[in-house]
């Protein structure tokens, strides 16, 4: 049985966390078919309710509601589908950009990387949190310019990690002989190089999905991301900030759920780095 | 009085669940001022021996029986403490790469005197005075600017001395010196051998040296035990084993290493490969049985006995006396194709690095100057230089994967030289080119197949059957089984890797093969396997081939003409026998002097390999 699974699904580490984001994507898919009540649905009735296990709950609302008597474990579980919405559109598109970028400073080296190493220093020069909020500023809220925000910001991380890595491989003995074989430069990147450097893509990925989410509730929590109408975890934050002396549940839910995704990502990602990355385990190895 | 005794040693290594012998039946003596070379190929177990010594066995590792007695205390049941107080001080170790050796943040004045400090040699000014005459005594000269060195502004060799100097600032009773010259050039191959030899003279120390030069041990050493699987295959006086080796293995390694001079023999190639820590437990017989070429049924049945040869000379080889009959099949030189028309010229090549330091401050550096040479139809023209003579380069150039500064390259005919995209198609379809690292030059995500096919893949047009019955003829071309075709590059051995490489490189027919030192890094049975296959592919394909090393008597054996290169200039050229017989540079005499002889008898002195340092860089 053991042997069966390739040696990363053996990891302790990864299988925690593709649980923890298996969860939350089951979530985020069927929505509508886990929450017990409409994200959405009011009832001025029953405000601050506490959950279940606390004293004068109501077994209907699991979680409680919040300030406008709105079911919080809808909410959350609603709060998926943005989590997970710009978790994997933003970091893939950072990916693509930064990935892409990555292989031709790499690879070509020259003028062509120095001129991308420059680049990537200008950016990273930028205070993230400050250049996403400018960003949003001059783009308008929403949900696709949050994703836009993110792919903007943070392509810099895969361009300057990948790009070393590239190098590494690019000297290697293989690379000069599949030019000596007659392979064009585009198929020597798609078949030799990026082969080669996918464990780190995808560990990278893995990685940023985390970070994305991070941003995602930032950006809500100041109220320029999603409209009011689609729950976010950001927004309950917002929201629950003003009761946390009457209701610190409302606030501590979401904080919770962003704990733990975040959480899942990382572990996905360290987990993945250690079993995939062939220098780590060489070393292990010997 | 002997300094070092080992008395029927076994180390043992838990391995895939089951107990497997590593090192078995150990026993030699090592008097004082004494050097005792180990041996044998990788894999022989003879630096498992060195780390017995030190105590440093890796995890999973330990020593099962017997005794290692050093100066009469046994190193292996010491407690920790005094072992410790022993290393470093009455034991030292000269280690096989230089650089590794020294730690790269400090300086080497730093470092010296931190050993001393340990050795407690008084305070900081007798230290650093103590520093400076040892590094006079290495040979070292400016010992003073050297000591505010860090060990990267230093040559390979230069470390190697500083360590040798650290391993002799305790007097130690023992050296253990672990291929302390594999990874040097030859020339300073040579004045590291003889520098260890001079201290150890004067300072009466025993020496312990590792190595896998047969002909180097039999040069500076008093005894020689050579080790197979981790057995001792032969122990006796080194001029004994040489001149009159009774175990076939050690035969076998002398014939298949070639010669720098007397008439150019063929290679024994002895077959496969010595067996691995996982076969040597299912072995029964002699551990060599597989591969000797006088087995008898016998062999097989019980692991054979030391067996006295003369006094002091044992064997453990049943038939010790059938060892002398080996002989090489005999390859037919007769048979190979002769030098035909002019293939591929090249006229006034030079290449010019170029490196920038800040803003202002640029370096350039002429790795290759004004070289020429042709290379005729069906002939083998081998370079030879030391590393940073530009080999390498003019490689690189020749092929296409560097453009050259100046001069011309002419391949069938046509010039090459601009590199436009038809220039490359012509260079590739006729030049190919075999990497030096098989593990470096293999993609280990591609199927073998996939790798030595992939000429087939960039051009178009051939369906993935077609091309994995091609890989399966060129694999049975180079010696490989078909089935080959479906493991990855890591399942193989690193002779089999190289014989990957090639077929590649044989897939689109060139007539040009260039080889950029395929064998250095191989052990010489390998290497002998591969030179022979190299001999035999040139019979049936008739191509030409540039073979580049550092180690004559490869290019001697296999080559028709010769190229001596130094600091990116050729400084001698012609026949192969005539440049090794007469050589008229003095840089080709240093080279051929610093090579250990093939007789024994013949004293070495690699004195002759004094050459002035060059000046390597120039500022513009």
């Amino acid at each position: 049985m053991r042997n069966i699974l390739p040696p990363w699904l053996r990891s302790a580490r990864v299988i925690i966390g593709l649980s923890i984001i298996a969860v939350i994507a089951l979530c985020a898919v069927f929505a509508p078919l886990l929450a017990p009540h409409d994200p959405n649905e009011q009832n001025l009735l029953t405000t601050f309710l506490p959950p279940v296990w606390a004293q004068g709950a109501d077994s209907a609302y699991l979680l409680g509601t919040d300030s406008l008597g709105r079911d919080v474990l809808s909410r959350l579980i609603y709060g998926a589908r943005v989590a997970m919405m710009v978790a994997v559109i933003a970091s893939f598109g950072a990916m693509v950009i930064g990935a892409t970028l990555a292989y031709l400073a790499g690879y070509f080296g020259g003028r062509i990387d120095s001129l991308i190493g420059r680049a990537v220093d200008v950016w990273m020069s930028f205070p993230p949190v400050i250049m996403s909020l400018i960003l949003m500023v001059g783009l308008g809220v929403g949900l696709r310019n949050v994703i836009l925000a993110i792919v903007i910001v943070d392509w810099t991380r895969f361009c300057r990690v990948l790009r070393s890595e590239v190098l590494v491989v690019a000297s290697k003995d293989y690379i000069a002989a599949a030019r000596l074989v007659g392979f064009s430069h585009w198929r020597i990147i798609t078949r030799e190089i990026i082969p080669a450097s996918l464990p780190l893509l995808i560990t990278l990925v893995s990685l940023e999905m985390g970070i994305a989410v991070i941003v995602e509730a930032v950006l809500s929590f100041v109220g320029l991301s999603v409209s009011s109408q689609t729950p976010a975890w950001g927004q309950m934050i917002a929201d629950a900030r003003q009761y946390i002396y009457d209701s610190p549940w409302n606030l501590l839910f979401p904080a919770l759920t962003i704990f733990f995704a975040v959480f899942g990502f990382n572990m996905l990602g360290d987990g993945l780095r250690r079993t995939l990355d062939v220098r780590l385990t060489a070393v292990q190895r010997v | 009085m002997d300094m070092l005794i080992a008395r029927d040693v076994s180390v043992t290594a838990s391995f895939d669940g089951g107990i497997v012998p590593v090192i078995q039946e150990l026993s030699f003596s090592l008097p004082a001022g004494r050097i005792l070379g180990l041996v044998g190929e990788s894999g022989a177990g003879k630096s498992m021996i060195g780390r017995t010594i030190a105590q440093l066995l890796p995890p999973g590792f330990s020593v099962a029986s017997g005794e290692l007695m050093f100066d009469g205390q046994d190193l292996i049941r010491l407690p920790a403490e005094t072992r410790r107080e022993l290393l470093g001080r009455d034991i030292a170790f000269v280690p096989q790469e230089p650089l590794s050796g020294l730690n790269p943040v400090l300086t080497i004045g730093r470092q010296i005197d931190e050993h001393l400090g340990r050795l407690n040699f008084g305070h900081a000014r007798l230290r650093r005075e103590r520093a400076l005459d040892m590094l006079n005594a290495v040979h070292l000269s400016h010992g003073a600017d050297l000591l505010d060195k860090y060990p990267h502004q230093l040559s390979g060799g230069m470390c190697q001395r500083v360590l040798i100097a650290m391993a002799f600032a305790s007097k130690p009773k023992l050296l253990v010196a672990d291929e302390p010259t594999t990874a040097l050039d030859v020339t300073i191959q040579a004045r590291i051998v003889e520098l260890i030899a001079e201290l150890q003279s004067r300072e009466k120390t025993a020496v312990v040296f590792i190595t896998h030069d047969l002909r180097l041990a039999a040069q500076i050493c008093d005894n020689i035990m050579v080790l197979y699987a981790g057995r001792p295959a032969e122990v006796g006086p080194a001029r004994d084993i040489f001149s009159n080796p009774a175990h076939p293995y050690t035969r076998c390694l002398q014939l298949s290493n070639p010669t720098v001079s007397g008439p150019r023999r063929d290679l024994y190639a002895l077959p496969e490969r010595m067996p691995g820590l996982s076969a040597i437990k299912g072995i029964v017989g002699c551990l060599f049985a597989a591969r000797c070429p006088n087995v008898i049924e016998a062999c097989t049945k019980a692991l054979p006995p030391f067996i006295d040869i003369e006094p002091g000379h044992v064997a453990t080889c049943i038939r010790p006396e059938a060892t002398k009959a080996i002989a090489p099949p005999g390859l037919q030189r007769a048979e190979l194709p002769q030098a035909g028309q002019p293939l591929l010229e090249a006229k006034g090549l030079t290449k010019i690095f170029k490196s920038s330091h800040g803003f202002f401050r640029r370096t350039a550096f002429a790795a290759v100057k004004d070289v020429s040479f042709t290379l005729n139809e069906g002939e083998f023209v081998g370079i030879v230089g030391e590393s940073g003579s530009g080999k390498s380069t003019v490689a690189r150039l020749l092929c296409g994967l560097e453009k050259s500064g100046e001069g011309a390259i002419v391949i069938a005919d046509r010039d090459v030289t601009d590199g436009g995209a038809v220039s490359r198609q012509h260079q590739r379809t006729h030049v190919q080119m075999v990497f030096q690292d098989p593990q470096s030059a293999l993609n280990p995500r591609r199927r073998v197949g996939s790798i030595v096919t992939q000429a087939m893949e960039a051009a178009g047009g051939s369906t993935s059957a077609e091309r994995l019955s091609r890989a399966e003829a060129l694999l049975s071309e180079i010696g490989l089984p078909p089935e080959a075709a479906l493991r990855f590059p890591a399942q193989l051995s690193g002779g089999q890797r190289q014989r990957v490489s090639i077929a590649r490189a044989l897939c689109v027919a060139p007539n040009i093969l260039i080889a950029d030192e395929i064998v250095s890094g191989l052990d010489v049975s390998v290497q002998a396997q591969l030179l022979n296959l190299l001999m035999a592919l040139r019979r049936r394909r008739s191509f030409s081939m540039l073979f580049i090393s550092h180690d004559l008597s490869v290019v001697r054996y296999l080559c028709d003409r010769v190229l001596v290169m130094r600091l990116g200039e050729v400084v001698e050229s012609g026949p192969t026998e005539q440049v090794f017989a007469s050589p008229s540079h003095a840089y080709t005499r240093a080279l051929l002097a610093a090579v250990p002889p093939d007789d024994p008898t013949v004293i070495w002195n690699p004195r002759g390999a004094e050459v002035a340092a060059p000046v390597l860089t120039a500022t513009l």
